[in-house]
Parts: structure tokens; sequence; C-alpha cells
């Protein structure tokens, strides 16, 4: 009898919790970001100091300072490269951004509910479509003698273009192919902008003007900044590394018409086996990306409210 | 001059009406007053005549011009919404200055038109500033300011004032009674407050379920209410209704029975007499207010349940069989609950209705 009474005061109330307890929770999202984000990436920045050329280990990995950041930095294909990647953002992005806002627009106006719900449930395929399979099907849609792209040139009356061995029709293959898979993505965001604005605002606006472009410049628009900004960031983030789509595409090819930054590091990194150099480009790379996105928040980013 | 005319205006969200045919004519600086409960169709009514809503039948005139299917923009009119609607990213002043500038009106008109309104509705101190950076009653009055910049051919009000504290609510409501009167203009309002209406508006349009009820100054509404509905609706606190029988007709004296009635009877000299016979229910409809305590001859005989006292006057609950009777007094009668009370009406204020609940 006394012991079951004195029992529940000496059992500590917070049983099973301890000092440690927050850390098992953590641990296991903390442990997986350590081995596949910050490891590799800790890797790469001492690496990117150090001479590693992995198919003459014999010479050993000496750490060289920067010479491998002088060497990128003077290398006229790495600055191709990045033009390149440039040309690339600067073309898939108005693209993307002005399709992306007319199918948001289309499905932001009344009417028509199942078809819509509909297109908006499509919208995701393209998101949802593993980068290497889209270069899979962008090489069955190009290619020359049986791809759909060449049969729809075909019904205007337009030759045959063999899109993915010249340097034009590769580099617009490749463009092609981005759009569709990632102007849902924007059509996706700039929607939800777009439904963000109070109905009442819009009836507001629509009272003192019938210009649907007036309505969408000086009403709309401002809550569809911060959106566009976030398309931008992610989308000049992940052109910076667009690697699988091109790849099973053109290899970079025809000539260099679609080496991408990434593609250039690929083959620095695992045909030339020089990782140091590999490292130091991703480095850069890295670097360049937090610059922009810290550019656009400055420039862009607004919040509404 | 009929400024504003709706001609039979119906609205149907598929298979579900919800404006069943409303005909109705402002005259030009009327200021009317949509009141009706929640879901009603007030709302939807006003949203049509700014062309917001699509009208499904029937046919709108303002100033003298066909609107029905007319492009918002194009039908010169401004509405203040319950929620401001200020755009949030425009300072006070291009809040005000947006529709100017949207009908390409030089820079100089634009900003003397906003720095009047600004002045009428004293804004000034507050051009610079964002709508985030107001409380609700500057809000609101930035709302007001915005419509009247533009001079519209008729402005509309969507519950301004609900979202407003009860004492800012008041003030505004005299602001804009006063704005009514130095513009002029041409003024359609909905609330479900019936102070609000009872305050503001040289006509009152009573909707219940897509439907008038009926349509008069607020005086003639209060004085005649068309039915119980109204008569319910206009007058606070709300009308008591006894439902009664006819007991007997005698020329032009009915006399009616039920149970709160002093005596069980009450005997009445109308001409409403003729148009009812005997037996049929009648009810009787008494204001709270016209009710006075402890008169000569009582017109009814109950107990008193609860007394609320409002300071200057005090509000009775009585007993009774159906819904309790309320009476609106001076002053602080001493009664305790379980007192009897006994309550007195001049005749002239006892409103009949009939077995519809129209008025006899």
């Amino acid at each position: 009898m006394s012991d079951t009474a004195t029992s529940p005061a000496q059992r500590r109330p917070n049983r099973g919790y301890g000092r440690w307890t927050p850390l098992w929770f953590l641990a296991p999202a903390v442990l997986t970001l350590f081995v596949i984000g910050i490891y590799p990436t800790i890797f790469a920045l001492v690496t990117s100091f150090r001479r590693y050329n992995i198919t003459r280990p014999r010479e050993g990995f000496p750490f060289i300072g920067f010479e491998n950041y002088v060497n990128v930095l003077t290398d006229s294909t790495f600055w191709s490269s990045l033009l390149l990647t440039a040309k690339f953002y600067v073309t898939v992005l108005p693209i993307q951004v002005a399709l992306g806002l007319a199918i948001a627009l289309l499905l932001h106006k009344p009417g028509m509910g199942l078809l819509k719900s509909l297109a908006r449930v499509t919208l995701v395929v393209p998101l949802a479509t593993t980068y290497a399979v889209v270069g899979l099907i962008g090489r069955l849609i190009f290619n020359r003698d049986f791809g759909v792209a060449n049969q729809a040139l075909s019904v205007f009356g337009f030759g045959p273009i063999d899109w993915l061995s010249t340097q034009d029709g590769a580099f617009a293959a490749i463009v092609i192919m981005d759009v569709w898979q990632w102007t849902p993505f924007c059509a996706l965001i700039f929607l939800a902008g777009l439904s963000m604005v109070p109905g009442e605002i819009e009836e507001a606006a629509r009272l003192e003007t019938s210009s649907k472009l007036a309505l969408l410049r000086h009403v709309q628009l401002p809550y569809l900044l911060p959106g566009l900004t976030a398309v931008m960031i992610l989308r000049s983030a992940d052109v910076l590394k667009l690697f699988d789509m091109v790849f099973v595409m053109t290899r970079g090819g025809p000539g260099s018409a679609t080496d991408l930054i990434s593609i250039y590091i690929q083959r620095v990194g695992f045909r030339i086996f020089d990782l140091g150099t590999a490292s130091a480009q991703a480095i850069l790379l890295l670097i360049l990306t937090i610059i922009i996105s810290r550019l656009y928040i400055r420039l862009l980013y607004r919040e509404v409210h | 001059m009929t400024f504003l005319r709706l001609d039979n205006i119906k609205k149907s969200y598929g298979d579900a009406a919800v404006i069943k045919g409303v005909s109705f004519a402002a005259e030009k600086g009327e200021f009317v007053v949509f009141v009706g409960p929640s879901g009603c169709g007030k709302s939807t009514l006003l949203r049509m005549i700014a062309g917001l809503e699509d009208v499904s039948s029937g046919e709108l005139y303002i100033d003298g011009r066909e609107v029905t299917y007319e492009e918002p923009a194009k039908r010169e009119v401004s509405m203040v919404f319950q929620s401001y609607a200020l755009y949030p990213h425009m300072s006070v002043f291009e809040n005000m200055a947006f529709g100017l500038r949207m009908a390409k009106k030089p820079e100089a008109e634009i900003k003397a038109q906003v720095l009047e309104a600004a002045r009428i509705l004293q804004l000034e101190a507050l051009l610079e500033r964002k709508p985030r950076a107001l409380s609700g009653g500057q809000r609101q009055r930035v709302a007001i300011g915005r419509s009247i910049v533009r001079h519209p051919k008729l402005f509309l009000f969507d519950e301004p004032l609900s979202n407003l504290d009860a004492e800012l609510r008041s003030q505004m409501r005299v602001e804009i009674a006063k704005l009514h009167r130095s513009l002029g203009a041409t003024m359609v309002y909905v609330t479900h407050d019936q102070v609000e209406a009872m305050t503001l508006a040289d006509r009152i349009v009573v909707l219940r379920a897509g439907l008038v009820e009926q349509i008069g100054s607020p005086t003639e509404l209060y004085d005649t209410p068309a039915n119980t509905f109204v008569a319910g609706f206009i007058g606070s606190p709300k009308m008591n209704f006894i439902n009664a029988k006819v007991a007997s007709i005698a020329g032009n004296t009915l006399t009616l029975a039920h149970p709160t009635f002093a005596g069980g009877t009450l005997a009445l000299d109308t001409p409403a007499a003729a148009r009812t016979k005997l037996g049929a229910p009648v009810t009787v409809g008494l204001r709270p207010e016209h009710l006075s305590v402890g008169a000569a001859n009582p017109v009814l005989a109950l107990t008193l349940d609860f007394a609320e006292s409002l300071g200057g006057s005090t509000q009775l609950y009585a007993r009774s069989e159906g819904e309790p009777i309320i009476a609106l007094t001076a002053g602080r009668p001493n009664l305790k609950p379980g007192d009897a009370l006994t309550l007195g009406i001049a005749p002239s204020h006892i409103y009949l209705f009939d077995a519809a609940g129209l008025a006899l």
C-alpha cells in the first residue's frame, strides 16, 4: 500500500524526455543534410584549393592555393559556357513568364470550373517529370526522321529540320523542352498570386477602369511580384545546374552549341578527371547564384501588405 | 425626374433565384437605402447596379441611359466597399487619384480634385501614407474620398460602416449624411442596420428573400408598415406581436380575444373591422416605445419578468403566452420581477395584420 502511494511521487514527471531528446529528433534530418549537402560542399571547397586529378594519384593532391581559381577565371571555355548559360536563361525565362502569366490569367477567369481544375492538375505533370525523362522525350520529339516536331512542321509545308545535329536547332530544342517543363510552374505561381488579390479590390478597380491591361499593371502586378522574384531565383539557380535534360538530349553538342556551364563542369570533372578545377568552377557558380538571388530580392521583392 | 430605374430586375445562380423581380425608381439627389436581413439579396442588387454582377433579366437605367449590360467602368458609378478595398501598394493620394488617372485627366486637375476631396474628408495630413498605416475610420474616409473625386453620377455604398466600432460608426453616419447634403448626389446605400436606414435615408427599400416588401420614407415605414415583416424590421426594440382572434364585430367596433389583453379582450374602433370576419386570426402589433406603464385604462395585463435599466429609460420584459412582451418606458419605474404589470397604449398606435401578415 505504502509503495503504491509513494511511487507516483518518485516517478519523474517527464519520463522518456531528457536533455538529449530534441537532439534525437533533429539528428536524422541534420545527418542526412550533412551527408548529402554539407559534406560534399565542404569537400568541394577543400578540393578546389588542391591539385586533384584522380588519373594521376601518384602526384598526390597538394594544396596549391588559388591556382585552380586563377585557371578557371582565365579559361575562355568557362566564360563562353557561362555566357551560353546566360543566353539560355534570358531566352527561356521571358517565354516562360509570358506563357505562364497568360495561362494563369486564363485559369483565373471565372467559369468552366471542371475544365479549369482539370487544367490545373495537368500543369503539375511536366513539373513531376524527371529531367532525364524530359531529355528522352526531347530526343524523340526532335528526332530528324520520326519526331513529332518535324511531322508537325511538315503539315505547314516546312521541310524536315535536323534539330539535334545543327547548332541553332539543338539550342532551340533544349529551349523548347525547358519551356515545356517550366511554364506550368510559372503558371501555378502566378495563379496563386492572382488569387491573392482580394475580390473587392479587383472590383473597385473594375469600376474605375475598363482596361484589362491597367487592371493587370496597377492592381494585380503588385501581387505577382513576390512570385516573379521566386521564379527568377529558382530558375537562375536551376539553369546554372541544369544538366540531365541537356546531357541526355545533346551531350552539350553539336560542337559547343548546348555546352551549358554544368555540362562543361561535368566534362572537366569526370572526363578530364580534374576535380580540383571542377570544384573551383562549382564554388564560383555557387557564389554567383547567391549574388544573383540577393540582387533579385533587393531589386524586385516587395511585400504587398 | 427619375435618375435611377430598375425595371423587373431578376438574378438567379443556376436554378436558385436570388432576386425575384425588383422594380424601383429613384429621383436625382435622393438617398436610397436597401435594408433587409442577411441573404435578402440587397448586396446582389447593389452589385448589379454597379455592373459587378450580371443581370439575369430586366432593365437598368442610370440618368436616362440603359446600362443593363454596360461595363462597370462606363456606368459612371462609384462604390464604397465594406472592406474599403483600397489598393494596398498605393499611397492615399494615389488611391484617390487612380480613377482620374485611368480617365487620363491632366495632372493639375487630378491634384486639384484629390486635394479638394482630402480637404472635405480631413485627409490632408495622410496623403503620403499607405493604407496599412491608417485606422479603420481613416481607411473608410479614403474609400469615400476615392469615390467622390471622380464626380460619379451615382454613389453606391455596400455596408460601409459594419467594420467600424459603434462610436466611429455613428460619427461616420453623420459624415455620410453631411456629404450627401453638400454634394447633392444620388446615393444608394445597403445595410442590415435599421438605425442606419432610418437616419440616412430619404427613402427605404425593404427587401426580403429577393423581393421588395415595402418602399417608403423612414416615417412612412414606421407609421404604416405594409406587413408584419416590415413592422418587425423597422423600429428598435422590435414590435410586439400578439396573435389574437376576432371575438365580435359590431359596426366599426372590433373585439379581439387573447389572454394577454386586460380582461381577455381588446375592443377597438377601426375601419378595419369591415375587412375581417368573426373568428379570423388577427395579429396585433404594439411598439415597445408606445406602451405606457400604469395607464388609466390598461390594454395589457401581464407579469414583469425582467427589467433592464438603460439609465434614462428602462426596458421591461413581461411574460405572456407566446412571445414575451417588451415595453420601453422613460425613467425608472419601481417594479420588481413577479410584479403585476399593466400597460396602456393609444388606440392610434395599435397595428392590425391579417392571417397573411398584411396590414388591415
